[in-house]
């Protein structure tokens, strides 16, 4: 089967004023559809990096990147902004949710984008929201809601439309060790219900509860290993 | 989707009511100003221009002088006059004089009663009137049959009417003139004041028949029947020098001397006047204001937008990585911006046009400028605020939507 992600000798450089930053140097990797793959590495070893790369908010400077078998080089930014909307969802450690909407129209937001009529959105972003245990704070403001509530609201809105991946920069990174392990359950179910999950995490104990371990050091990956 | 939009901008708008509040506030005011400044321009503009024309519009004096020195040896620099049949010589062949007056003027004594001044006595003929730009305000004016007969009829302004006769002077009263007994046929309306006249302002005035005046003994002490000035009206202030040209022609011709000989024989008009101030100088310093205003107000309004688009970056890469396109995120800033400053224009002109027009009904002396509206003032002051609001911000929202959504994303 096609993966969902496939990257070949791919290499992210940032100028920075004089200095270039090489921050991927020559990734090759491979994600399958039901994959949870957790990356980790120490700061500034390029994990962001590369999860943007996969979620299509940069693009590399050099190899290929395959998304379930297309080539991204040949898209243009619409067309990435649509392949966002739609088959990838996005988890952040600081929520990212827009401070003046509600949980609901949160998590109706990628919905909106893709054109689908309010009273579908209300229907969907209500059930995904009922599917990550916030049905009664549908009409909360993300202020109004705690941290760990906010993950919720953040992971039902990158999964309302069913993404062939879901990708989590440390999301359990501004959440207490419990909170935190709630969301891991949370994600952990996801993985069972046959979704694709690349996550971030300095945390061994969080990255052990992924079947597979990337690790990546000054840009390149040091190891990847599979649990039996 | 735009639906959608205009939603999800109304809801930002409500939210962030101080900065939306200022931002309208500021694009209120520079409207407001703008509007009202351009309109007191254009005010005083046309103060000048009617003060000016009050002494008749489009109508020129021609009065006789002295050749020049330049034209002739210093010993034969001769007086000169005209005499009614140089006026008739242009009313005849000055085809851009369309209508031509003569007018001879006498300050003499005038009494009603016990009451008696020393006024500007104008000999005129039926002309006169429409060359002027006045008529009257009750009784008739002077016509040809009383300029043919010489008969002792007076037309007097408001204010020669108030002095000499009292508010409720009527048309039928007596006055004397120079010692003759005359009647009182009309009275002039008011006139105002005049930024140019001769001698005395129109409303000063008693106005007897031209032939009258003439009879009332030799002026100069020549027997010919001399006018002091020829009045003459231009098509238009366009045509006014053409029609200095032909009128001096004639005149110079009959008059035997030079036509370059601006001492011999002297024209002016309120052209002439009106070119000596600077007007668009004045209307140049208001539009300066007013450009200025609009800078100022612009930059405010600029400056709000902008940090409201700074602040909210973080939310333009969060629609991006969620399936916003570009267009998306530009034409939702588009819809808050436009919002937010097509109301606030829309008060602005509100409260300009509202100010010009209650500035505009009080009752001033007519010296004093008053607002007079202007469609493109309006138009402008309003184009510019919404232009400047919408562009301060959609640049940096399109600024921004345009680099990859990693790096907004990345920002705190
Ligand atoms: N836009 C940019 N311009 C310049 N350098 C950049 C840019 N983005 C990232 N970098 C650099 O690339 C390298 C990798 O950064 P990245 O954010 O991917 O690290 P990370 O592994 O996510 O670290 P952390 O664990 O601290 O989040 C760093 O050296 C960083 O400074
Ligand atoms: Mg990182």
């Amino acid at each position: 089967m096609t993966p969902v992600v496939q990257l070949e000798a791919l290499e992210k450089r940032f100028s920075a004023g004089r200095m270039e930053v090489h921050a991927l140097r020559g990734i090759d990797l491979a994600i399958a559809q039901g994959e949870f793959v957790a990356i980790m590495g120490p700061s500034g070893s390029g994990k962001t990096t590369l999860m943007e790369i996969v979620g299509c908010l940069s693009r590399p400077s050099a190899g290929t990147y395959r998304f379930a078998g297309r080539d991204v080089s040949g898209i243009d930014a619409d067309g990435l902004s649509r392949l966002r909307g739609e088959q990838i969802g996005f988890v952040f450690q600081s929520f990212n949710l827009l401070p003046r909407l509600t949980a609901l129209e949160n998590v109706e937001l990628p919905l909106v984008y893709r054109g689908i009529s309010r009273r579908e959105r209300r229907e969907r972003a209500g059930e995904t929201l009922e599917r990550v245990g916030l049905a009664e704070r549908a009409s909360h403001r993300p202020a109004q809601l705690s941290g760990g509530e906010r993950q919720r609201v953040a992971i039902a809105r990158a999964l309302i439309n069913r993404p062939h991946v879901i990708l989590a920069d440390e999301p359990t990174g501004n959440l207490d060790t419990t909170t935190g392990g709630e969301i891991m359950t949370l994600l952990d179910e996801l993985h069972a219900e046959g979704h694709t999950l690349v996550i971030v995490t300095h945390d061994p104990l969080i990255g052990d509860r992924a079947p597979r371990h990337l690790r990546i050091r000054d840009g390149r990956i040091e190891s990847d290993e599979r649990a039996a | 989707m735009i639906l959608e939009s205009i939603r999800q901008a109304i809801v930002t708008l409500r939210l962030q009511r101080l900065r939306t509040f200022l931002t309208m506030f500021g694009v209120v005011w520079g409207t407001a100003s703008v509007i009202f400044l351009l309109s007191w321009g254009e005010g005083v503009r046309q103060m000048l221009e009617s003060g000016f024309t009050k002494i008749g519009k489009d109508m020129a004096t021609v009065w006789a002088g002295q050749i020049g020195e330049n034209f002739t040896p210093a010993i034969d620099r001769r007086y000169l006059w005209f005499t009614r049949e140089d006026e008739e010589a242009v009313a005849r062949r000055a085809r851009l004089a369309t209508l031509v007056g003569a007018e001879s003027e006498l300050w003499t004594v005038v009494g009603f009663g016990q009451r008696a001044f020393t006024m500007s006595v104008r000999g005129v003929e039926a002309a006169n009137f429409e060359l002027r730009s006045v008529s009257v305000a009750s009784g008739r004016p002077i016509s040809r049959f009383d300029v043919q007969h010489r008969r002792r009829v007076a037309v007097l302004g408001v204010k020669a009417r108030d002095r000499l006769l009292g508010a409720e002077g009527r048309v039928g009263s007596t006055v004397r003139i120079h010692g003759n007994r005359y009647e009182v046929i009309g009275l002039l309306e008011r006139v105002g004041t005049q930024l140019w006249r001769d001698s005395a302002e129109i409303d000063e005035q008693v106005w007897i028949p031209i032939t009258t005046l003439l009879a009332i003994g030799p002026r100069y002490g020549i027997d010919d029947e001399i006018t002091d000035m020829i009045l003459f009206r231009y098509p238009g202030r366009h045509a006014y020098d053409a029609a200095k040209r032909e009128v001096r022609s004639i005149l110079a011709k009959r008059l035997r001397v030079s036509t370059r000989d601006e001492e011999a024989i002297h024209v002016v008009s309120a052209a002439d006047a009106l070119k000596q101030i600077p007007i668009d100088d004045m209307q140049g310093l208001f539009l300066i204001l007013a450009v200025t205003t609009l800078v100022i107000g612009g930059v405010g309004v600029m400056n709000m937008m902008l940090d409201s688009v700074q602040e909210r970056r973080s939310e333009i890469g969060v629609r991006l990585a969620v399936g916003a396109r570009r267009r998306d995120v530009v034409a939702q800033f588009f819809l808050e911006t436009v919002a937010m400053t097509g109301i606030g224009g829309l008060a602005g002109v509100g409260l300009g046009i509202a100010g010009s027009l209650a500035l505009g009904s009080l009752e001033v002396p007519d010296v004093v400028p008053i607002p007079v509206l202007q469609g493109w003032a309006v138009a402008t002051a309003v184009g510019v605020m919404t232009g400047v609001g919408v562009l301060a911000g959609l640049v940096p929202a399109w600024r921004a939507a345009r680099v990859d959504p990693s790096l907004i994303l990345r920002v705190e």
